[in-house]
């Protein structure tokens, strides 16, 4: 308790004249990875409802898992977004040596990478809904095409920021503000890449058994 | 996919026509003149004072995070008002409609609301009173209180912080609208599955529920990312973990929950939307959909809300209670450990909001015994805050009284929910106006704490105390009223009065709804007598204060002058015992003040979050009307203006010494409702 | 706000980017992803069986993502992030698990039916 505590001396400091300045960018990426943590509660709420919505009876006699998805096709959304990781980490690499096209030219190559993704789940998604089989078609697909479509969105923003991105970088090189950005995209890019292998493995793979 | 709705449908104005403005309905008439005559009376001042310039520059487009503060508490205060009356509005109701031959006016069979309006009240009520009084209130008090007890100049990003005000100001704009275009939600705060699907709700009552929430969640949500990284990064040197304010930890803690538990219900809300916009079927009836689902998303957020709110209230009681008892509190280790074991439990403990869905056994008995767990750790702290009093020397200010106050209400609504966490005992109950008395009781010991918050703080940002001897009558008027309501609806609830009822069959209910009747009334007494309080406080006002105007405060935000200069702490303090203030107090330090100042740099104003918080307002009530142009191109607008905004330079401004010192001799002139001197902002530093 | 002055690329967690980190954690995603792909193209696996074997592959690599791409450890720049992910994790497994159990419990209660294999005579009682 309080009154256990030292007693001041003549010599005790009383206001930080020279206190140092807060990390910025130490502050912004946490606040980042905070939202990411916030994010990946949509997720799990996402995947909760997957788990309830995925018996016979929220088929409604509509096609199960086993019958839209399919694992080798998936497996090359896999490695598009794999790819697409690692290309913007090579640029988070080129930031560090102070390159500015280095990153400009690993930013597209993700950005590109990301534009293949979304249109191979764009192509699944309009087969599926040519066919009839589209989100109002019973409960099972409303979560799978939501809980895939939300990963999709997150994939689409990312590369809206990206583009932003592109142009800071290429008219104010690296500023404080543009190096803590980029280090959040990098964190948000990472974390498509996490919240794919769980939907990879949950609804391509375990559907496909 | 998306659903054709019966009905005219045009594209400049969706949904929206003039029959949607319910002019010919007397009560909504006589709160539009209520409202209209309260605009008018705040409007015509402002422009005759020509104050518009100094509300634009000083308050709409202000980052001080005590600013921001304060308007959360107002927009808290002013919906929380509108909640109170709702409620005035049910009990009125309940008190005419008992009994076959209860009187009726206006166009309702018994009463004189109408049952699908009253279903609107009870709806709103709920839905306010939570999301839109108290979760504002603690949000703002929270702002305002932590950066200065941890020794900050603003939190870590005061430009979102700014931006999360604008969202849940919208979303509580929204819920104002409605009531003057178009319908609420009728079907519970809860949203009554599958009553909120389109087939049972086809109006705009639900669009406009989900979407209100939905917009002052995502600001919740930001402000809890603001708030961990302000108490994770910004503390003063030497505010180490275990020398922070306790009510820093349970914003912490309450955060973290928020943080957590906001995005669930997001997911929820959103389903609920996909439900009714393209046609999914989530939790239709039918085809595939899962009713109890969307109760188990809702209650994954909600009973973790419980504790976003209860949490800050409980951290408010620790500060209070050792300010009054002039001793320091009683066991901080144990206080902090059962802060974060609610947080904890919190996560586990949902399913008692539904035990009657019929899960097995096992699922109900888990809940259970995790509900009464619960009891264990508020235990700790009711315990720690009665050994804080035990030999102290008590002194019964007003903050005081309310935190008594509201420890009793802790033990009625404690008490009775540990009878509801046995699944036998709720299976009972459940429905019954005994479980809306319990949580009655469990939401009033915050709002004891908020109204024992706001008086305890209220110098610190104002420079003025409030006025002792209306804030005891405040107080008394409340507490009779919350004492004759409550016990009269725990009684209700044994005799089976079910919740939600427009009308009451049982004649001899009417003893006990007339005693809830008269203690509404003191509700509304209590109501003018806060408004006396803060008039006569006004008058009386004596604005040359000490920094510590209680004299036996223990906590670091009040070191700095009182009231609070915009730029918190002149030197940053370094920090040397867990009360700061009590520690230099007692070394015969308190009045020591630094005498020399280095440059700070401040962040400049901002207009961009009132915008994004206008266009969020459009793309909601786009939404709500399907008037998708504008929803459509509020969302535009809200991305472009974040994009704008990443190529804006925002340097601030340097605060050089001498204003400092001049500003620290005459205090009143930097408080926060002084206008701050203009200044040139700086370049960017470190650009190119 | 600015960084006072200070070089903006000089900061740990810009300093921490790596070539092989990143490239390890690359191929340990596509590694994985692929044996777990064949593991469900064998068909040879029992159900539960295969879950584990899915459930194992994910979890390592989302501790590889977490260690080669965030870089995520106890050094100070990362702690807070690494404390937080540690009090969220508790979290998904609480939402996704609990909400599974209860809605599992519940519809042999509700839907006897449509449950595969359920009989209409033999339903479970409360005293189970």
């Amino acid at each position: 308790m309080a009154i256990h505590q030292r007693p001041a001396t003549p010599d005790s400091v009383l206001w930080q004249h020279e206190a140092e300045a807060h990390d910025d960018i130490a502050t912004r990426t946490l606040g980042f990875w905070l939202y990411m943590m916030s994010d990946a509660l949509i997720f799990a709420a996402l995947f909760a409802a997957y788990g309830v919505l995925d018996q016979t009876t929220n088929l409604a006699g509509g096609p199960g898992a086993h019958q839209i998805v399919h694992p080798l096709a998936g497996f090359w959304q896999t490695l598009a977004v794999m790819t697409s990781v690692f290309a913007y980490s090579l640029a988070s690499v080129a930031m560090k040596m102070r390159s500015q096209p280095g990153v400009i030219l690993y930013i597209t190559i993700a950005l590109v990478l990301g534009l293949v993704f979304i249109g191979l789940e764009l192509g699944d998604f309009a087969r599926l809904i040519a066919l009839g089989d589209g989100p109002d078609r019973s409960g099972f697909l409303s979560i799978y095409f939501v809980l895939i479509g939300t990963h999709g969105l997150h994939m689409a923003f990312g590369i809206l920021w990206m583009l932003v991105m592109i142009v800071q970088v290429a008219r104010s090189g690296f500023t404080p503000s543009i190096v803590a950005r980029l280090l959040n995209l990098r964190m948000f890019w990472q974390f498509q890449a996490s919240v794919w292998v769980c939907v990879y493995a949950f609804v391509y793979l375990r559907g496909a058994f | 996919m998306p659903v054709h709705l019966q009905g005219p449908w045009s594209f400049l104005f969706g949904r929206l026509t003039l029959h949607a403005i319910p002019y010919d309905n007397v009560i909504i008439l006589f709160a539009f003149t209520l409202a209209a005559v309260a605009g008018i009376a705040i409007v015509l001042p402002v422009l005759y004072f020509k104050k518009i310039p100094y509300l634009w520059r000083e308050w709409i487009t202000t980052v001080d995070h005590k600013k921001i503060g304060v308007m959360y508490i107002i927009v808290g205060l002013v919906m929380m008002f509108r909640g109170f009356f709702d409620g005035l509005m049910i009990r009125t109701q309940q008190v005419l409609a008992d009994g076959p031959h209860s009187p009726h006016f206006l166009d309702a069979s018994h009463g004189y609301i109408p049952p699908y309006h009253f279903d609107q009240i009870y709806s709103s009520h709920g839905t306010i009173m939570i999301l839109f009084a108290v979760t504002p209130i603690l949000t703002g008090l929270t702002n305002v209180i932590v950066p200065l007890q941890v020794g900050a100049r603003d939190m870590a990003f005061p430009y979102m912080n700014a931006l999360s005000l604008w969202l849940t100001a919208m979303g509580a704009a929204l819920v104002m609208v409605s009531l003057f275009v178009g319908d609420f939600s009728d079907a519970g705060w809860s949203g009554l599955i599958p009553l909120t699907e389109l087939p049972f709700s086809p109006g705009v009552g639900v669009d406009y529920w989900v979407w209100s929430i939905q917009i002052s969640s995502i600001g919740t949500t930001l402000n809890a990312v603001n708030m961990i990284a302000t108490i994770v990064m910004m503390r003063a040197p030497g505010m180490t973990w275990f020398r922070l304010p306790v009510f820093t930890w349970t914003t912490l803690s309450t955060n973290i929950i928020g943080l957590t538990a906001f995005p669930v219900l997001g997911v929820a809300l959103a389903m609920l939307s996909c439900d009714r916009y393209i046609g999914t079927h989530f939790f239709t009836a039918g085809l595939g959909g899962n009713l109890m689902l969307y109760t188990n998303l809702f209650w994954i957020w909600g009973h973790p809300e419980v504790y976003f709110l209860v949490l800050p209230a409980f951290g408010i009681f620790s500060e209070i209670i050792p300010a009054f008892s002039h001793r320091p509190l009683f066991g901080y280790t144990t206080m902090v450990a059962a802060t974060f074991a609610i947080a904890g439990i919190a996560w586990l403990v949902w399913l008692h909001h539904f035990f009657t869905m019929g899960a097995g056994p096992g699922v109900n008995t888990f809940f259970s015994v995790a509900t009464m767990l619960v009891g264990v750790p508020t235990g700790v702290k009711v315990f720690n805050w009665v050994f804080t009093m035990y030999r102290g020397r008590l002194t019964f200010e007003t903050p005081m009284l309310w935190c008594l106050g509201g420890l009793f209400m802790l033990l009625a609504g404690g008490l009775t929910g540990m009878m509801l966490a046995m699944p036998a005992i709720d299976y009972t109950v459940h429905n019954s106006v005994f479980v809306v008395a319990h949580f009655h009781c469990m939401v009033l010991l915050i709002a004891y704490a908020i109204f024992g918050a706001v008086i305890f703080w209220f110098p610190k940002v104002f420079g003025m105390q409030l006025d002792e001897r209306s804030g005891k009558l405040f107080f008394w008027t409340f507490s009779t009223g919350s004492i004759l309501v409550f016990v009269a609806m725990f009684a209700l609830g044994f005799m089976g009065e079910t919740r939600r009822l427009d009308y009451l069959y049982d004649p001899h209910m009417l003893p006990l709804l007339i005693i809830q009747e008269i203690g509404i009334g003191f509700y509304g007494l209590s109501v003018l007598i806060f408004a006396w309080m803060l008039f006569v406080s006004l008058r009386n006002r004596n604005t040359s204060l000490e920094s510590d105007p209680w004299g036996t405060s223990r906590t670091l935000e009040w070191l700095t002058r009182t009231p609070v200069p915009f730029y918190n702490f002149a030197v940053t303090p370094q920090i040397n015992a867990r009360d700061e203030l009590d520690w230099r107090r007692r070394s015969g330090l308190d009045l020591s003040h630094p005498d020399r100042f280095a440059p700070i740099h401040m962040p400049g104003n901002t207009m961009i979050p009132i915008l994004i918080g206008i266009c969020s307002f459009g793309l909601g009530f786009g939404m709500i009307w399907r008037i998708w142009w504008m929803a459509g191109g509020g969302l535009l607008a809200i991305i472009a203006l974040v994009i704008f905004r990443s190529f804006q330079h925002t340097p601030g401004y340097m605060l050089q010494p001498g204003e400092i010192a001049a500003m620290e001799r005459r205090t009143a002139a930097s408080g926060i409702i002084a206008e701050q001197p203009s200044r040139p902002p700086l370049m960017e530093a470190g650009a190119h | 706000m600015a960084t006072h002055g200070q070089d903006p690329l000089l900061h740990s967690e810009v300093r921490q980017a790596s070539t092989g980190g990143y490239f390890a954690g690359y191929a340990a995603s596509i590694v994985l992803m692929l044996a777990a792909l064949l593991v469900t193209q064998q068909h040879v696996l029992t159900y539960p069986a295969f879950l584990w074997v899915i459930f194992s592959l994910v979890v390592i690599a989302l501790v590889a993502q977490a260690a080669l791409f965030f870089g995520l450890g106890l050094s100070p720049a990362q702690a807070w992030k690494s404390v937080s992910l540690i009090l969220t994790l508790p979290l998904f497994v609480f939402t996704i698990g609990l909400s599974v159990w209860m809605f599992h419990s519940l519809a042999p209660r509700v839907m006897p039916d449509t449950m595969p294999g359920m009989d209409m005579t033999q339903q479970p009682t409360l005293l189970e």
